[in-house]
């Protein structure tokens, strides 16, 4: 008996520590599959790009559920394609970061996901990302002349490429039909400035008396926001080398000291935008009008009431007082996300080649008719605002804004998150206090430099 | 004594045999806790030396400046401040609502059992999902608080009060764990001092004060170490409920968020790893003034 007591404890000893050992097991394979994507890159550079192997399972992460049933399919029909499985998995945006990192250090790591403006020169700088260049110059398809600039710009890193531009994005004016007419205001259109958006805006709260508010804008909307602001009254974020902030030149403070006339008058209060989002303002018609990127129209057509929203194109600043919109008057910043692979991967070939399909010509055509983004491919993306029109809102000003608007791509410098999060946080003491919104720039700006300076 | 070491290492066959399953016994413990425990907690004191490379490269070492920078910024010290407001609340109603829901409900009344469970129940929620529920019940506009009672309170937007919502959730969330610990404390108290008590006509209350409070000590000094403990590691509540551009997190972000901020958010491991150790030396001189007053207020049998 005593000996089988003895005999159960040893037993269950040994299962412990040979699970501890399978842990550490799984971590050595992902080291040793590290040196075998090295040797896939030199089979990338000799050329030899179709040997795939259909076997493989390639597993894909990206962050919007939205999309993850589009793309889905466009990996299916790679699938049908090459034989190759993929998996489309979605990660949330909140976790996304924290789990690719962990992966990157030394973890299992997804062989395609999306890379973001915000990251993208800490992962490439850092060898995360399989080099794409050879991959891109073997196959006849992909020319990246033909992407949008700025986006391929963030995505090289010493003359190569990292990432492939899946797609860009549109800010427009997305409102509440309803609410401009239980206070008799006209539609946002073409016509407006950002002055027009004011007066309406604050017309709108205080004809309510507080209970509706004309707009709303967290400090968080920057991209979605007050960017846009900015840099149509000729202020920017950042200097064009990337070196200084130019958060606390004269242009961006006056453009500033305008959101900040906003704030006070027309905004939803911060505490109601902290807690519910502008968006859930929106949605709850507590709020007529709200920046959005084109992306989000989709979600929004299943809220009740949906068949009163509405959008429009965003403002323009009559830069040269003429009264009509000209060339440049009209911005909205842009962010392209770019689609990456892993250079630790099993799979380099495999995963280039998943990268080349969603990139290409058919499929970023494929990827608008399906409703899931705009492309990343100039011009590939006409079909997209008809189809989410027919969702239930009307989405033609995002093809207008498309093909008129003065696109400038995300600014962004290594540390992007690090300052972005900070002048995010500091800025609600502005949003709170308008009179402080000069000293609170300054001190971003100051502490924007410190970072750059360290990059 | 060097006859007697000398006895000490030499062991019979059978005690050899005995240390070496001890140890085998042990070593499944202890290799976890090497693992994930010590190793960690050595490799984070590292990184609090460096400035940290991205991806865990190119660690280079940096002396105290971390340290230095932690100390220096406001934004340390005031969640500190802010760790410790949320303690005072969460530990000692904690406490003081778990132990009278014990003493009740070791008596015997009608669904005991039920009501036990009920109030042990926040316990095996999940702490995220318990704080996005009470995010919803304290929202301004649409929350249940504020539309059930008239009210128009900013329950976690206004930094007066942001605090206590907060601190509320903790208490709610802890008190069905406090009151089992209670509970098995309770059962361990002899039924003879009470019927002695009784004889000696001493009253409920004076027997709760006279021989509960006093042999509970045990327990309480139990929980309220563990407690203090996790109540200076609050995260998840205020990640949960306060949204970055909340404008009384300045006035409610705890240590462990500025860490997880820095560490994760805005990728600087050196700097996190600084102020986490720096909160490791806070605990342990907390602990350590702990078990000195043990002797003082706690009776063991």
């Amino acid at each position: 008996m005593k000996q089988l007591k003895k005999l159960m404890a040893l037993l269950l000893a040994l299962a412990m520590v040979l699970a501890l050992a399978a842990c550490g097991s799984t971590a050595d394979s992902g080291g040793s599959s590290g040196s075998g994507a090295s040797s896939g890159e030199e089979a990338g550079d000799d050329g030899a790009a179709a040997n795939l192997d259909s076997s493989a399972e390639l597993e894909v992460w990206i962050w919007d559920s939205d999309q993850q049933d589009g793309i889905q399919e466009i990996c299916d029909l790679f699938t049908e394609d090459t034989g190759i499985a993929v998996k489309v998995n979605v990660v949330t945006w909140d976790n996304y970061w924290t789990l690719l990192e962990a992966g990157a250090s030394g973890g299992e790591m997804a062989d395609v996901f999306w890379m973001h403006v915000q990251e993208a020169d800490k992962y490439m700088s850092n060898d995360i990302l399989l080099d794409l260049t050879s991959y891109i110059e073997a196959d006849d398809g992909i020319d990246m002349a033909n992407y949008y600039e700025g986006a391929v710009e963030t995505f090289t890193y010493d003359g190569k490429y990292y990432g492939i531009p899946k797609d860009h994005d549109i800010n427009v004016l997305l409102y509440n039909k309803a609410i401009f007419d239980e206070y008799g205001f006209d539609y946002p259109d073409e016509t407006w400035t950002w002055e027009t958006y004011y007066e309406v805006a604050a017309g709108i709260t205080e004809a309510s008396g507080g209970s509706v508010y004309g707009a709303a804008m967290n400090t968080t909307n920057d991209q979605d926001g007050w960017w846009n602001i900015v840099y149509a009254m000729g202020g920017s974020v950042i200097s064009e080398d990337g070196t200084t902030s130019t958060l606390d030149s004269d242009a961006t403070k006056t453009a500033m000291e305008f959101v900040g006339k906003l704030v006070d008058d027309a905004f939803a209060p911060q505490s109601l935008v902290s807690e519910n989002g502008t968006s859930g303002l929106f949605t709850n018609n507590l709020v007529a009008m709200i920046c959005q990127g084109n992306y989000t129209l989709a979600g929004f057509t299943e809220y009740d009431g949906s068949e009163n929203y509405s959008t429009a194109v965003l403002p323009y600043y009559d830069a040269n007082g003429n009264g009509q919109c000209d060339d440049g008057e009209r911005v909205t910043i842009y962010n392209s996300l770019a689609w990456s692979a892993s250079s630790s991967s099993e799979h380099p070939d495999e995963s280039a080649a998943l990268v080349l399909w969603l990139s290409s010509y058919d499929m970023q055509v494929k990827q608008a008719e399906l409703g899931v983004t705009l492309a990343g491919y100039v011009g590939a993306d006409s079909a997209y605002a008809d189809v989410i029109t027919a969702k239930g809102i009307d989405a033609s000003a995002v093809q207008v804004m498309n093909d008129s608007a003065t696109l400038i791509s995300y600014p962004h410098s290594y540390y992007t998150t690090t300052w972005q999060n900070y002048y995010r946080e500091q800025l609600v003491n502005a949003w709170l206090d308008t009179s402080t919104m000069s000293s609170v720039l300054d001190d971003c700006a100051a502490y924007m430099n410190n970072i750059l300076a360290t990059e | 004594m060097a006859k007697e070491a000398k006895v000490k290492v030499k062991m019979s066959k059978a005690e050899k045999n005995e240390a070496m399953w001890g140890l085998i016994f042990v070593a499944p413990t202890m290799i976890g806790l090497i693992v994930l425990n010590f190793y960690p907690i050595i490799y984070t004191v590292y990184q609090s030396f460096c400035k940290t490379g991205d991806f865990g490269r190119g660690n280079t070492f940096i002396g105290l400046t971390n340290y230095q920078n932690v100390l220096t910024s406001s934004e340390f010290w005031s969640s500190l401040l802010n760790t410790l407001k949320y303690a005072i609340i969460e530990v000692p109603f904690g406490i003081g609502i778990g132990l009278v829901l014990a003493v009740l409900l070791n008596r015997k009344i009608k669904f005991r059992g039920g009501y036990r469970t009920i109030f042990f129940l926040p316990m095996v929620a999940a702490p995220a999902a318990v704080a996005m529920v009470w995010k919803f019940l304290y929202n301004q506009q649409f929350g249940l608080l504020n539309n059930l009672f008239g009210l128009n309170v900013a329950w976690i937007s206004d930094s007066n009060i942001a605090w206590i919502s907060i601190g509320i959730i903790g208490v709610w969330s802890i008190v069905g764990y406090n009151m089992i610990l209670f509970l098995s404390g309770l059962q361990e108290i002899p039924h003879d001092y009470y019927e002695a008590a009784d004889i000696d006509g001493a009253s409920g209350i004076r027997q709760f004060f006279s021989i509960t409070i006093p042999l509970l000590s045990p327990t309480t000094f139990f929980i309220l170490q563990t407690r203090i403990i996790g109540a200076l590691q609050v995260f998840d509540l205020v990640y949960m409920v306060m949204d970055s551009t909340n404008q009384a997190l300045s006035s409610v972000q705890s240590v462990v968020y500025i860490f997880y901020k820095y560490t994760f958010t805005n990728g600087d491991r050196g700097y996190g790893a600084a102020i986490v150790v720096c909160m490791l030396v806070i605990i342990m001189a907390i602990t350590f003034l702990l078990q000195k007053s043990e002797k003082k207020w706690v009776f063991y049998n």
